[in-house]
């Protein structure tokens, strides 16, 4: 971009920088994003964007910082270097993270449902009080979202009450009530008994094919093949290799990526 | 001989119930409106702005030096500098008793509120923040609909207790005068010279106080955990129904 130094343009001349072209599609620009704890570096000169409708997953072992790259994008982190961009507007350092979340959700391993609401208060909470919504209007479009997800028979429970894969599939709703632009999930299934990570990888194969925009990190390979446009490969804190599934699982460039994919199988 | 008491003085011993609950309650109140503020305030996440970062800095040396004040004085004495602080900046115009004594124990609780909402606060589950923050809550709303919530109901016993305490510790408040409990018996005892008798009394009627609250508040935690099951709406849901299953099993 413009505003890049020169010494950054010289160094990343040779890669395949479509984060540089930003077109009216485009949502999420991450820029030459780093981040480092300390003098421990767990993110080095990350660049990918994604466009509407994008399902982009990020896949890559252990500790490869991914998380990382997903808190850096909703600004859980704030990142050491880069930038993340949004409609071409620079909010890495924003005064109004609250106002950015609002437009971009987030799903988490551990739900993160709030014990003291059942699941219909869950996803009213946000659109009452940050999106002053009235009672009834919310109430609406919190059991419309329930219902996408199959939990509107249980609006009454308490999280506690609910098994895995239904705490997770409210988690999702909460976030559908927002009508965010992107919503970002970070091993949606991981923390889910075998029998339960169907039912939520389901609603979000519902959600991809309605169109939605997503960014997941995820070690369903499967579900990396079959529902990602985008596959981004991370291993030591960088990108090793991205591009379509088809790319990435059937002729992967990268030696690294081979192997990794190897052993998910 | 103590119903005898009872029967003679009532009105003055219903008086000074009155007011020690009165104190009491309110002060408890207050206080703990005061630590939510200041938990609410100390759990702010700092501020990126220099200025900004370093006016914070100093409202939490204020805060951190208002609770170690109050909590390392005796609220007796606190009562008496506050109380004649006052008259001396005011050429000796006394603040009211009643209005000194709720400001004293709120104040005094405030102190003790706040490192009992911080406790309550660290408490919750750091997940609680971020799955508000994810919906675009900045901290104020984070902290007032998810977490402040979350945080009373694991600290309502240390509310309870310091309710109790202040029942008891409103007595201190007898040295400016306000005529709560301990005020009224020392008063009686100057009438009828039956000292044991009306501090036994005294002492009941605190116990009955107290132990009364013990199992009011006793009673809202169990309110507050609500109920144990839930209805699960229209069962044509497979899930529902495995989920129903399952309840049943287990209750
Ligand atoms: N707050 C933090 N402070 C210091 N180091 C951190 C912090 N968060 C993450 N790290 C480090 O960053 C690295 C990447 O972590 P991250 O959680 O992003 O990995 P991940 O790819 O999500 O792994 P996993 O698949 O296990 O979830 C790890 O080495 C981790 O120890
Ligand atoms: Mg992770």
């Amino acid at each position: 971009m413009i505003e890049d130094t020169s010494a950054n343009i010289l160094k990343h001349a040779d890669e395949n920088d479509s984060a540089d072209i930003h077109t009216d599609q485009t949502i999420i620009v991450v820029e030459h994003l780093g981040k480092s704890f300390g003098d421990n570096c767990v993110l080095r000169d990350i660049d990918f964007t994604v466009e509407k409708g994008d399902v982009t997953c990020i896949i890559g072992p252990s500790g490869s910082g991914k998380s990382t790259l997903l808190r850096c994008i909703n600004l859980f982190e704030s990142p050491s270097v880069g930038r993340v961009k949004f409609h071409n507007e620079d909010i890495t350092h924003t005064k109004r993270p609250d106002e950015y979340r609002k437009r971009v959700g987030m799903v988490f391993q551990q739900f993160n449902l709030f014990n003291n609401f059942t699941v219909l208060g869950n996803c009213m909470v946000g659109l009452k009080h940050v999106l002053h919504k009235k009672s009834n209007e919310a109430r609406e479009i919190a059991m419309q979202y329930l219902k996408r997800v199959g939990m509107e028979s249980f609006v009454k429970a308490k999280p506690r009450q609910l098994s895995g894969g239904q705490k997770q599939r409210v988690a999702i709703a909460r976030a559908l009530c927002m009508s965010p632009e992107v919503i970002l999930f970070d091993e949606p299934t991981s923390a889910l008994d075998p029998e339960m990570v169907g039912e939520v990888l389901n609603v979000m194969k519902q959600l991809a094919a309605d169109g939605l925009t997503m960014i997941v990190v995820t070690h369903e390979m499967q579900f990396a093949r079959e529902v990602a446009n985008k596959v981004v490969f991370m291993e030591n804190g960088v990108i090793v290799e991205q591009g379509s599934p088809e790319q990435i699982f059937m002729h992967p460039q990268k030696e690294r990526t081979a192997e990794f994919l190897r052993r998910a199988q | 001989m103590i119903i005898e008491i009872l029967k003679e003085y009532y009105p003055m011993l219903f008086k000074g119930v009155g007011y020690t609950l009165l104190v009491a309650l309110v002060g408890t109140v207050i206080g703990l409106l005061i630590g939510i503020l200041i938990g609410t305030y100390r759990t702010m996440p700092k501020p990126k702005n220099k200025f900004l970062r370093a006016m914070k800095r100093v409202g939490d040396f204020l805060l951190a030096a208002y609770i170690e004040v109050f909590r390392g004085t005796p609220m007796m004495v606190q009562a008496m500098v506050i109380f004649w602080g006052f008259a001396l900046l005011n050429g000796g115009a006394t603040l009211d008793v009643t209005v000194s004594g709720l400001i004293i124990v709120s104040i005094n609780t405030g102190a003790y509120m706040a490192e009992i909402v911080r406790g309550g606060v660290i408490s919750i589950d750091s997940g609680q923040f971020e799955g508000a923050h994810a919906i675009g809550m900045g901290h104020g709303k984070t902290m007032f609909y998810i977490v402040i919530p979350q945080a009373l109901r694991n600290i309502l016993p240390s509310i309870a207790n310091e309710f109790i305490i202040n029942i008891k510790d409103t007595s201190v408040l007898n040295v400016i005068g306000f005529t709560e409990l301990f005020f009224q018996a020392r008063t009686i005892v100057s009438i009828n010279y039956q000292t044991f008798a009306t501090y036994l009394l005294v002492a009941i009627i605190y116990f009955v106080l107290t132990f009364g609250i013990s199992m009011l508040l006793r009673f809202v935690e169990r309110k507050m955990d609500g109920k144990k099951n839930f209805k699960v709406l229209g069962s044509q849901n497979m899930d529902a129904d495995s989920f129903v299953r399952e309840e049943g099993g287990i209750g």
